[in-house]
C-alpha cells in the first residue's frame, strides 16, 4: 500500500478512533447484559439459564434481574448458572447453591415457606372473600 | 435576600392554611376568603420564587447549588424545580392550595356548612404538609460559602417525560386529598343534614384519576425510552406507591356513579375516597422516609419518615375512627341484581380492591418480614405477574360487558342481540391479527382478544352517538383497549436477537436484515460517545431507517448510560443497544423485535382524553348545580 | 356484627401503621442484606497466596483464632478509605487478619500494599470473584468475623467507618 497522503490521512483516522476506543474502552468496562459469549449451544439449557435468571436479583441494582442487568456480579452469576447447567444440576439445586450463599432476598420470587404463607395465601382469601361478597349481593338482590 | 423572602412567604402560607382551619370551624365567610386566597397566593410566590432562582443559577440557596448548574438547559432548570425532595414539596403545597381554591369555589349559601367543614379538613391537610417542608425540607436555605456553580448535572434527569411526571401525579395525590376532605365532612353531617356530597365529590376524583393515569403513563415511558432494556413497569415499591391509589381511584369512579344513580354503596364510597388519600400519603412516606431503597427514593432521612408517619397516623385514625363511628346511616339496603350496570360496577370494585390488596401485600411484606424475623426477602416482578395479573383479566372481561348492559336488570336474551356486532368485530381483528402474528399461549390469545373486545364495543358505540353512554367513558375504555392490545402485543410476541457484529456484517431479526456500517466517537453538550450506526432493510431490500445507539460517558458525573435506538411505527419498535466490544472482536448488539408497544403509549393518552372530556362534560353539570 | 366490622379498616390501619413506626425506630440500613452465612461454618476454598508459595486452605487456616476476612481490590476506592481501620485490626492482639484479593492484578496488589502498608497476615487471589460469591459478597469491600470455631459471627458491606470499627471490636470481644 502506497504511503501518500490521502492514505496516511486514512491511517491517522484510524489510529485515533482506536485511541478514542482505547481511552472509552478503559472507563467503560462494563458488560452489556447476556452477551452472547455467554449463550449456551444446546437451546434447552440457554432457556433454562434465561428462566433462572430472571428470577434471580441482581444485588447491586435497583430492582432488577441479572438477565437484564450490566453489573459484573450479574455477568459472573449468569455464568455460573450457565456452568451449573451444563454440569447437570436441576434448577432446585441451582437456586439452593445461590441463596446458601445470598440469602432468600436473591430471589425475584419470593420462595413458598412458611414464613411467606400469608405472601402466597392471602391473595387467594382476598379474592374469596370477593367471590362470597357477590355471592352475598346476588342473594339479597332476590 | 431571597432565602429571607422565601422563608417569610412559607411562614405566611403556614398563618393563612391555620387560620383557615379555624375560620372554617366557625364558617365565617368572608374570613375563609381571605385564608383560601392568601394561601393560594403566598404559596404561588413562595414556589415562583424558588423557579426565579433556579432559572438565574442563584447558587447562594442550597436548594438551587444541589440541584442546578449553569449548562443545565432551560426546560429542565425549571422541572428541576420540583425533581428534588424539597422543591418537590412546595409543588405539593402549591397544588395543595389550589385545589384548596376550588373546593372554595363551590360555596355557596345552601351547602356553606358542607364546604367549610371540607375546607377544614383541607386545611389540616395542608398545614400538615408546609409544617412538614418547613420543619424538615425547606428549599429556602442558605449555600456558604457561595460557589460559583452547582451540583445538579445529572443527565439521566435530563428527559421530558421525567420533567413533567411528578405534577400530573401531585394533580392526582392531591385530587384524592379533596375526595378525602369531603368524605370526611360528609361524615361530620348531623343526621337531619343532607348534602349531595357525591356531586361534589366526582369532578374532583375525575381530576385525579385522570392525571394520576398519565402521571403513571410519563413515567413508563421514561423508563421504555430511558433505562436502555425494553421495560416499562418493574413493579418497584414507589411505582406500586402510584399505582394503588390509581386501583381505588378506578374503583372510586366507577362506584360514585351507583351512588349518584341508586344511592347505593355510599358507606363503600366514603371509605375507598379516605383510603385512596391515605394510600397516596403512604406512598409518600414510602419514597422519602427512607424505610426502602429504589430507584426512585429521594435522600434517606429518618426524621422525615418519622414526622410523615405522624400525619398519616392522625389523618388516618381520625378518618378510619370515625368512619368506624358513623358510616353507618349510609347504609342502605338497596341490593341491585348482579347482573346489570351496578353489578358489573360492583364486581369492578371488588376486583379493584383485590388487586390494590395484593399489590399492598407484596410490596410491604418484605417490611413485615424484616420486622418480624431477622430475614429479608424480596418481592419482585414474579410474584405481582403470579397474583395480581391474573385478576386484571375477569376485570377487563366485566369491563368489556358491563357498560352495555341496562341499568337494573338486564334481560338475558336481549343481551345476545346488543352484543353481536361487537362479537364478530372482535373475531375478525384477532383472526387477522393470529394470521401475522403467529405464537399462540393461552394469556396471549386472552389478552388480544379481550383488547379486541372492549376496542369493537366502545368504538361501535361511540359511532352511535347514543346519548345513554357518556363519551368520556367510551373514550377512556377505548383507550384501556388499546393499552391492553399494546400490552399484551408487546409481551408476548417480542422477539430478541444477541450477537455480536463486525463492520459490515448483519443479522437478522424478525423480517429485518440489520447491517452494522460503522461505530464513531461523538461528543455531545456534556458527555463523550460511541456511536454506532446500523441500516436496517426489510426483506425487499429497502431502506426502513437508520439506527444510531449512543453509549455516552459524562466525565463530570462519571456516569454511563445506554441510549438505545429506536425505530416506532403502528405494529412494531424496534429496539437495538449497543454493548462492548472493539475493532477485532467486533460488538454486542441486542435488537428487540417489540409489536404493537406505540399502543400502549396511545392507549393511554387516550384514556387521559377520555378523562378531560369527562372533566368537561362534569363542569358543565356542575355549573348548573350551583 | 355491622359495628365491629366497621372498626376494622381503623385496627388494620394501626397495626401497619406500627410496623413502619417500628422500622423506622430501629437503625436499620434499607439497602445492606443481612448474610446468610452467619453463625454457619466458614465456606470451604483453597487459594493461591499472594506472597507466599504454599496454597491456603481454608478449613486448615480459618480456626482457632478470630479472624477478620477482608475482601477488596485495588480498584475500588473505597477500599483505600478503610484501609487505616484494617491496619488497626492488625496490630490487635489476639486476632489474625486475612485479606482475600477480588478480581484484581497481583503486581498491582503488592504495591498497592507496598505504599499504603500491609496489614494481612496472608492475602489470597480469588481472580474470578468465585471465592466471594461463596461468600455471598455483593460489594467490595466487605469485612467478616470468624471465630476461633470456624463460625462467620459478623459480616459487614461496604468500607469500615469509626461506627463500624467500634462495633467490630465489640463483637471481637465478645467471642474472645
Amino acid at each position: 500500500m502506497k504511503m501518500n497522503n490521502t492514505n496516511s490521512l486514512i491511517l491517522t483516522r484510524i489510529l485515533i478512533i482506536s485511541l478514542a476506543f482505547f481511552i472509552i474502552q478503559f472507563f467503560l468496562n462494563v458488560s452489556y447484559t447476556v452477551e452472547p459469549d455467554e449463550i449456551l449451544k444446546n437451546q434447552e439449557h440457554e432457556l433454562r439459564a434465561r428462566n433462572i435468571s430472571r428470577n434471580i436479583r441482581c444485588m447491586i441494582c435497583q430492582n432488577q434481574s441479572i438477565d437484564e442487568s450490566n453489573a459484573p456480579l450479574a455477568k459472573d452469576l449468569r455464568i455460573l448458572i450457565r456452568n451449573k447447567i451444563k454440569a447437570g444440576n436441576n434448577d432446585k439445586e441451582i437456586y439452593k447453591f445461590l441463596t446458601d450463599r445470598y440469602g432468600d432476598f436473591i430471589l425475584l420470587k419470593p420462595p413458598f415457606n412458611l414464613n411467606t404463607l400469608g405472601l402466597w395465601f392471602l391473595p387467594f382469601i382476598f379474592l374469596i372473600l370477593g367471590i362470597y361478597i357477590v355471592f352475598y349481593h346476588n342473594k339479597k338482590s332476590g | 435576600m431571597t432565602t429571607y423572602l422565601g422563608n417569610f412567604l412559607l411562614s405566611l402560607s403556614l398563618f393563612f392554611a391555620i387560620s383557615q382551619f379555624f375560620v372554617s370551624k366557625k364558617n365565617k365567610f368572608k374570613f375563609i376568603t381571605i385564608t383560601v386566597n392568601g394561601l393560594l397566593i403566598s404559596s404561588l410566590l413562595s414556589f415562583g420564587l424558588l423557579m426565579y432562582s433556579h432559572i438565574i443559577s442563584d447558587f447562594s440557596i442550597l436548594n438551587v447549588f444541589q440541584n442546578s448548574h449553569t449548562t443545565k438547559p432551560l426546560f429542565y432548570k425549571i422541572s428541576g424545580v420540583w425533581g428534588n425532595h424539597e422543591g418537590s414539596m412546595l409543588l405539593w403545597i402549591l397544588v395543595l392550595t389550589i385545589f384548596n381554591y376550588f373546593i372554595f369555589k363551590l360555596y355557596n349559601k345552601y351547602n356553606s356548612v358542607f364546604i367549610a367543614k371540607t375546607l377544614e379538613i383541607q386545611a389540616f391537610i395542608t398545614t400538615g404538609f408546609i409544617l412538614f417542608t418547613i420543619l424538615t425540607s425547606n428549599p429556602f436555605q442558605r449555600m456558604f460559602p457561595e460557589q460559583a456553580n452547582g451540583l445538579g448535572f445529572n443527565p439521566i434527569l435530563q428527559d421530558p417525560a421525567l420533567a413533567i411526571h411528578p405534577p400530573l401525579l401531585y394533580i392526582g395525590y392531591v385530587g384524592f386529598s379533596a375526595a378525602f376532605s369531603i368524605s370526611v365532612a360528609t361524615l361530620t353531617l348531623n343526621n337531619n343534614e343532607k348534602v349531595p356530597w357525591y356531586n361534589y365529590m366526582k369532578p374532583f376524583v375525575l381530576a385525579a384519576w385522570t392525571f394520576l393515569t398519565i402521571g403513571i403513563a410519563l413515567g413508563a415511558v421514561w423508563a421504555y425510552y430511558e433505562l436502555g432494556w425494553g421495560g416499562w413497569w418493574f413493579w418497584d415499591p414507589v411505582e406500586n406507591a402510584s399505582f394503588m391509589p390509581w386501583l381505588l381511584g378506578t374503583a372510586l369512579l366507577h362506584s360514585l356513579i351507583i351512588v349518584e344513580k341508586r344511592k347505593s354503596l355510599q358507606a363503600w364510597v366514603l371509605l375507598l375516597a379516605i383510603l385512596a388519600f391515605l394510600l397516596s400519603v403512604i406512598g409518600t412516606f414510602l419514597v422519602r422516609s427512607g424505610i426502602l431503597t429504589s430507584v426512585h427514593t429521594f435522600a434517606l432521612d429518618p426524621s422525615r419518615g418519622i414526622y410523615i408517619l405522624a400525619f398519616t397516623a392522625l389523618l388516618g385514625g381520625y378518618s378510619l375512627v370515625l368512619f368506624g363511628k358513623k358510616s353507618k346511616k349510609y347504609f342502605n339496603t338497596n341490593y341491585f341484581a348482579l347482573f346489570s350496570r351496578e353489578g358489573s360496577i360492583l364486581i369492578n370494585n371488588i376486583l379493584m380492591t383485590i388487586i390494590c390488596a395484593t399489590v399492598f401485600l407484596g410490596t410491604i411484606y418484605p417490611l413485615l418480614i424484616e420486622a418480624f424475623t431477622n430475614n429479608k426477602i424480596s418481592v419482585g416482578e414474579p410474584y405481582f405477574n403470579s397474583t395480581a395479573v391474573p385478576i386484571m383479566l375477569p376485570a377487563i372481561l366485566v369491563m368489556g360487558v358491563g357498560p352495555i348492559l341496562a341499568w337494573s336488570k338486564e334481560e338475558k336474551s336481549k343481551i345476545f342481540k346488543k352484543i353481536l356486532p361487537s362479537v364478530l368485530l372482535t373475531g375478525i381483528m384477532s383472526v387477522l391479527i393470529f394470521s401475522i402474528y403467529q405464537s399462540y399461549s393461552f394469556i396471549g390469545i386472552a389478552g388480544i382478544i379481550l383488547a379486541f373486545w372492549i376496542i369493537s364495543n366502545n368504538i361501535i358505540l361511540l359511532f352511535k352517538k347514543n346519548k345513554n353512554f357518556s363519551s368520556g367513558m367510551l373514550i377512556a375504555h377505548l383507550g384501556i383497549g388499546f393499552l391492553i392490545l399494546g400490552i399484551t402485543g408487546s409481551s408476548i410476541w417480542q422477539e430478541e436477537k444477541i450477537t455480536r457484529l463486525q463492520i459490515d456484517t448483519s443479522t437478522q431479526i424478525n423480517k429485518y436484515n440489520i447491517v452494522f456500517k460503522e461505530i464513531n466517537e461523538v461528543k455531545g453538550p456534556n458527555y463523550v460517545a460511541l456511536k454506532g450506526n446500523f441500516t436496517v432493510y426489510d426483506e425487499k431490500k429497502n431502506i426502513i431507517t437508520k439506527l444510531e445507539p449512543e453509549n455516552r460517558y459524562y466525565p463530570i458525573t462519571n456516569s454511563f448510560t445506554t441510549e438505545a435506538s429506536i425505530h416506532t411505527n403502528l405494529a412494531r419498535d424496534l429496539y437495538l443497544v449497543l454493548g462492548e466490544g472493539n475493532l477485532n472482536k467486533g460488538w454486542v448488539v441486542k435488537i428487540y423485535y417489540n409489536p404493537l408497544v406505540i399502543w400502549i403509549w396511545i392507549g393511554a393518552l387516550i384514556i387521559f382524553i377520555g378523562g378531560i372530556v369527562s372533566i368537561n362534560n362534569n363542569l358543565r353539570k356542575i355549573k348548573i348545580l350551583s | 356484627m355491622k359495628n365491629k366490622l366497621l372498626i376494622l379498616p381503623s385496627i388494620f390501619f394501626a397495626i401497619i401503621l406500627s410496623i413502619f413506626f417500628y422500622l423506622l425506630i430501629t437503625e436499620r440500613n434499607p439497602s445492606e442484606i443481612p448474610s446468610n452465612l452467619l453463625n454457619k461454618n466458614v465456606p470451604f476454598f483453597e487459594a493461591e497466596s499472594l506472597f507466599k508459595n504454599e496454597k491456603f486452605i481454608s478449613s486448615q487456616e480459618l480456626k482457632n483464632e478470630i479472624i477478620l476476612v477482608n475482601f477488596f481490590a485495588t480498584w475500588c476506592k473505597p477500599c483505600r478509605d478503610e484501609h487505616v481501620y484494617i491496619k488497626r485490626f492488625s496490630n490487635k492482639k489476639g486476632i489474625k487478619v486475612i485479606g482475600i484479593n477480588y478480581k484484581d492484578n497481583s503486581k498491582k496488589t503488592i504495591e498497592w500494599l507496598k505504599n499504603l502498608g500491609n496489614p494481612y497476615s496472608d492475602v489470597l487471589i480469588d481472580k474470578n470473584g468465585r471465592i466471594a460469591i461463596d461468600w455471598g459478597v455483593y460489594g467490595i469491600p466487605e469485612t467478616f468475623i470468624v471465630n476461633s470455631s470456624g463460625i462467620i459471627k459478623y459480616r459487614h458491606v461496604g468500607p469500615i467507618t469509626n461506627k463500624i470499627y467500634k462495633k467490630i471490636n465489640l463483637i471481637i470481644n465478645e467471642n474472645e
